[in-house]
């Protein structure tokens, strides 16, 4: 009977010690996201994706633009996954090298601006949480966790310009490299 | 429509949705999977010998839009779930997996079904109702409503932004009206992504970190993480492990792995096991992979051409790999001195 009530009771602890952590969480995170989502969603409202569309047009030129400045922006106004959609201001073959980068940007932004990616928040979020709980502060680490990425992303997306030369070697096809104006 | 035939599609254990009855037409004849970084999934056979539709793999290639019939996924309840319901052509998702994501207001019943194995695929006898493969985009066209005068169908308000002479007072009324407006629907967008996407991950989460640091799994973890994220070799190995191509698109749907691997990561870290400082390589360590299993979706919202596709998913998944060590190396470099008073 010892043993019964001793495993029920190891049972049951269980789902409390993660009933704790889901109070904690739902008190200490969601509140500052609730309040930081409903500005960045109207300031994503206001904006519009025709003015995103124009400052697009703009970043195509250089590779400092386009894979460091644009995915910023687009990530930041756009959220994922809208933000890869302004690949289409590019000639084909920076649509791949665009996606690299702006795909990361999706993350390394999300610990100071968690609108941009709410439904993975949790790849930094655990983490932070790790550091949060031995007293320190998250904004250090939330900081040089998007400045490393502006800088990280924009190799990643340079380099996917080499990878990408290289498959169309392989498959022996070649991507046009001017922007289309006949689109759309 | 000579060898076509239609199919309907029932949602499985635990899924949502449907059924769809997918009707194929000689130009809708094509059935796309973006599944498991290009595998096959379990119930494309049985759909392709009963409708007679065309296979299409996503993740070599892409077709137009308006020639598909059906697309099969296989997404955790991020992005891919939404994507398609949301330009209306029906999809089968083989997780069981409901309204979620930040798509999930245009996951519905009529476009959409989860859970989906070969069983629950049939024969649509007969049915006319080719619901799926013929829907329109809804409320597109609605006819318009002549300016001027109050009516009853509508608020004062829409009557007086229809003028074409407005007073100040309107203009500023209308002004005032459209910023709140803006951002009232801001907070029910937080607030409806909150409840679809964010609580469900915590209460998940939660769950597995309360049974793992209740039973004596957490240990075990800790034996095996502490050696791979607390040091910086650990975590470039971790880092080029997970961005292997094929394997990176694997382990990508949801980022449910990298969000539980950061959380595990993260308890390390609260109970010391794992120096803060490591926190910011461990950041780019776990997420090497970052979107490999998105790319044909990505890019197709990019509106890429069918061949970018073919050369971008191999391309990207390669420059994953090329610069995913290299990310964990400069962010372990720019690690130097954070939490370093601690």
């Amino acid at each position: 009977m010892d043993i019964l009530v001793s495993f029920a009771s190891g049972f049951m602890n269980l789902f409390k010690l993660g009933g704790e952590q889901f109070v904690s969480w739902i008190t200490g995170i969601i509140p500052t996201i609730v309040m930081l989502l409903v500005l960045m969603n109207a300031i994503m409202s206001i904006v519009g994706p025709e003015r995103m569309e124009k400052i697009a047009r703009f970043c195509t030129g250089n590779p400092v633009l386009r894979y460091a400045v644009l995915p910023f922006i687009s990530a930041f106004m756009l959220g994922n996954p809208m933000a890869l959609s302004i690949g289409k201001f590019m000639p084909e073959f920076y649509k791949p090298c665009y996606y690299a980068s702006a795909t990361y940007h999706c993350h390394t932004n999300s610990g100071i601006f968690p609108h941009i990616n709410v439904a993975e928040l949790f790849i930094y979020l655990g983490i932070a949480n790790g550091v949060a709980q031995l007293g320190l502060d998250m904004a250090p680490l939330a900081v040089r966790y998007l400045l490393v990425g502006l800088v990280a992303n924009f190799i990643s997306g340079y380099a996917t310009e080499f990878t990408t030369r290289m498959v169309e070697r392989q498959q022996g096809i070649r991507l046009s490299r001017e922007f289309k104006t006949a689109h759309n | 429509m000579a060898d076509f035939k239609s199919i309907r599609v029932e949602h499985g254990a635990g899924g949502f949705g449907g059924p769809l009855v997918i009707t194929p037409t000689e130009k809708k004849n094509k059935v796309m999977y973006i599944t498991g970084g290009g595998a096959e999934p379990e119930c494309l056979q049985r759909i392709v010998a009963l409708t007679g539709l065309t296979p299409v793999n996503g993740f070599k290639t892409n077709c137009p839009e308006d020639e598909l019939a059906l697309v099969i996924i296989d997404c955790g309840g991020t992005l891919r779930c939404g994507i398609y319901p949301k330009k209306r052509i029906p999809t089968i998702n083989t997780n069981p997996v409901g309204k979620a994501g930040p798509m999930a207001k245009y996951i519905t019943e009529d476009i959409y079904v989860s859970g989906v194995t070969s069983k629950q695929v049939h024969p649509a006898e007969g049915e006319a109702a080719a619901v799926a493969a013929s829907a329109e985009p809804q409320a597109a066209d609605l006819p318009k409503p002549e300016t001027g005068k109050f009516t009853a169908t509508k608020k004062v308000s829409q009557t007086l932004a229809e003028q074409e002479n407005k007073s100040i007072v309107t203009i500023v009324g209308l002004a005032a009206g459209k910023v709140v407006s803006t951002f009232y629907q801001a907070a029910r967008d937080a607030i409806q992504t909150c409840i679809t996407t964010l609580l469900p991950f915590m209460a998940f989460v939660s769950m597995l970190i309360g049974i793992i640091n209740g039973s004596g799994f957490g240990d075990a973890f800790a034996s095996v993480l502490t050696p791979l994220a607390g040091n910086i070799f650990g975590l470039v190995i971790l880092g080029i492990i997970c961005s292997i191509p094929g394997l990176s698109a694997l382990l990508g749907p949801g980022a449910v792995i990298a969000q539980i691997v950061g959380t595990l990561v993260g308890a390390e870290i609260g109970k010391g096991n794992i120096d803060p400082q490591m926190a910011l390589p461990a950041l780019f360590a776990i997420n090497t992979q970052g979107a490999c299993d998105f790319i044909p979706v990505g890019l197709g919202l990019a509106e890429a051409e069918t061949e970018t596709i073919e050369v971008g998913v191999v391309s990207v998944m390669y420059s994953r790999f090329a610069t995913g060590w290299l990310r964990v190396i400069i962010a372990y470099f720019a690690s130097f001195g954070l939490y370093a008073a601690a």
